[in-house]
């Protein structure tokens, strides 16, 4: 191996940015959706956050470190973990999900239902799936492959997960609900309350190689941006060679974020 | 008490134009070959349930034999969209359809208050979306314990609940296990049951987690081997991938929709009744 710091690409980058989001969580279910997600909590779980509790994405809950595509007799099985089951545990709060918005607001609220009039959308999507109820009940980030101002949005056409202003609008119903990060190709954001105010995205991190000025661009709502941005942390070597040789040996991380 | 009859006849007999019916079945068991039923014997004007439409519902949504989806996810899974649903929502082909969209929870819960003989379900998911406002299945309740307002769902149930199982036995007993969805809850919520079975067996040896339906919570089953194709029937068959592959191109293309269509059930494109 030759790995040098300028072989590194983004999308390594972002798979680091996606499993610190999953740092500190300890013995709770880990639900990533999506490639870099599923890459990024595999890599945390395999380094530093050694409890987190993984499914293959069927019905099993596993051990180890397995390649993304493994098929279901290649998992260490630990336990099992059929779709019904997912919804009697998730409502404990023990659960973080990482999903892909097609659109969200400075506040949080996701839109995975439709794009335009829902009554007659220019685009039909998957629909609100477990959107509602996660996000009252457990902590949820997003991973967005291409940050756009089309996506990063002022006002979302269909609230099907909830941000900071409707969960405080909700009270206590919504005792577990924390929106942690939103990873996207060019940065990391976070949420912080300014004033008591239901809290907004705030530009976190940026990648190695982004600038703050093309996320801002790139925003449809006005960001908090401090006055210090730090860059993205690098993969270290050991991560690199888990990404690269373990978990993603097909590259398939390349396809959601091209070198 | 259930009967083992021709799938033809079960189908004819149990669903009917203007129905509300509900396939279930997760991943395996979905109950492929009594939809393609139904688009033989074209019964139309169907509200359909299901927690997740796929492959099987993007079928008869194309073939425009549905008013009405109610649902919580639309997709091919691992494939990508449902170009059939997609089209006919945003441009009506080949026939508008009205949306009832709900939550994953929402939609188990929905069942269970069905099955329940119960008028709604409580639960905490919804507050603060905008789906109650998209749907007259969703509002609020409050708790009269602890004052907390909470989403309350409408209970589902269909006229008719078709899945597919394993097995029956000879007493008309239905058991299927593996990955098992609603479809417990979905038969207990219908006024009329429909199961497909891979095979009729004499009796049932022991199967620890597998689920039971008694015979008396089912109208009618039909031996239907390779009834859950392209999906599959854990212990009987494999999933078909390549086919829900293909299907993406088949269903991107309203020509290639209706080739496919004609190519599959000749006698329905001539209007031709079943005997």
């Amino acid at each position: 191996m030759t790995d040098t710091l300028t072989e590194i690409t983004r999308a390594d980058v972002c798979v680091v940015a996606v499993a610190e989001c999953f740092r500190g969580d300890g013995e709770i279910i880990g639900s990533p959706m999506g490639t870099i997600p599923t890459i990024g909590a595999r890599l945390a779980r395999a380094t530093f956050e050694p409890d987190l509790v993984l499914s293959n994405g069927e019905s099993l809950f596993f051990e180890g470190t397995h390649r993304l595509g493994a098929k279901p007799d290649e998992f260490a099985a630990v336990g099992w973990i059929p779709y019904r089951q997912v919804l009697d545990v998730l409502a404990s709060g023990r659960r973080h999900v990482m999903m892909g918005p097609v659109q969200i607001d400075a506040h949080g609220n996701a839109n995975i239902s439709a794009i335009g009039d829902w009554a007659k959308p220019k685009r039909q999507v998957l629909g609100s799936r477990g959107g509602p109820g996660n996000t009252i009940n457990h902590t949820t980030s997003y991973w967005i492959p291409k940050h756009s101002a089309r996506v990063l949005t002022a006002t979302v056409d269909m609230v099907s997960c909830i941000g900071y202003d409707r969960a405080a609008q909700v009270g206590t119903s919504a005792r577990f609900h924390e929106v942690r990060r939103v990873v996207t190709n060019l940065g990391v954001l976070d949420f912080v309350s300014v004033d008591g105010a239901p809290a907004t995205m705030r530009l976190a991190s940026v990648h190695p190689g982004a600038t703050v000025d093309e996320i801002v661009e790139n925003t449809g709502f006005e960001l908090v941006v401090p006055s210090d941005v730090p860059e993205t942390r690098l993969p270290d070597e050991a991560e690199l060679r888990l990404i690269r040789e373990v978990i993603d040996p097909r590259g398939m991380r390349l396809r959601e974020v091209p070198a | 008490m259930s009967e083992i009859r021709p799938l033809r006849d079960a189908v004819a007999e149990l669903i009917h134009d203007g129905d509300t019916v509900a396939m279930e079945g997760f991943t395996h068991l979905i109950p492929f070959a009594a939809a393609h039923e139904i688009i033989r014997q074209r019964i139309t004007d169907l509200t359909l349930v299901r927690m997740t439409p796929d492959v099987i519902y993007d079928q008869l949504i194309g073939a425009g034999l549905v008013r009405k989806l109610v649902f919580s996810w639309g997709g091919n899974p691992g494939v990508g969209s449902l170009h059939r649903f997609r089209d006919a929502v945003e441009n009506g082909w080949p026939r508008p359809l009205e949306l009832d969209e709900h939550s994953h929870a929402g939609m188990a819960n929905r069942y269970v208050a069905g099955a329940s003989g119960l008028p709604f379900a409580v639960l905490r998911g919804y507050r603060g979306t905008d789906l109650g406002g998209r749907t007259s299945t969703v509002s609020t309740v409050t708790c009269p314990f602890t004052g907390e307002e909470l989403a309350a769902v409408a209970a589902v149930n269909p006229d008719v609940t078709v899945i597919h199982a394993q097995q029956a036995d000879r007493a008309g007993n239905v058991r299927f296990w593996g990955l098992t969805g609603v479809q417990k809850e979905a038969a207990l919520a219908a006024k009329r049951v429909l199961v497909t079975v891979e095979e009729v067996v004499d009796a049932f040896e022991p199967r620890p987690g597998a689920v039971v339906l008694a015979s008396w919570t089912v109208d009618a089953i039909a031996e239907v081997p390779g009834g859950a194709h392209p999906s599959y029937a854990a212990g009987y068959s494999v999933r078909d991938n390549a086919h829900y592959q293909a299907w993406d191109a088949v269903a991107r293309d309203r020509d290639a929709f209706t080739a496919w269509l004609d190519r599959t059930f000749p006698a329905q494109r001539e209007g031709a009744v079943p005997a």
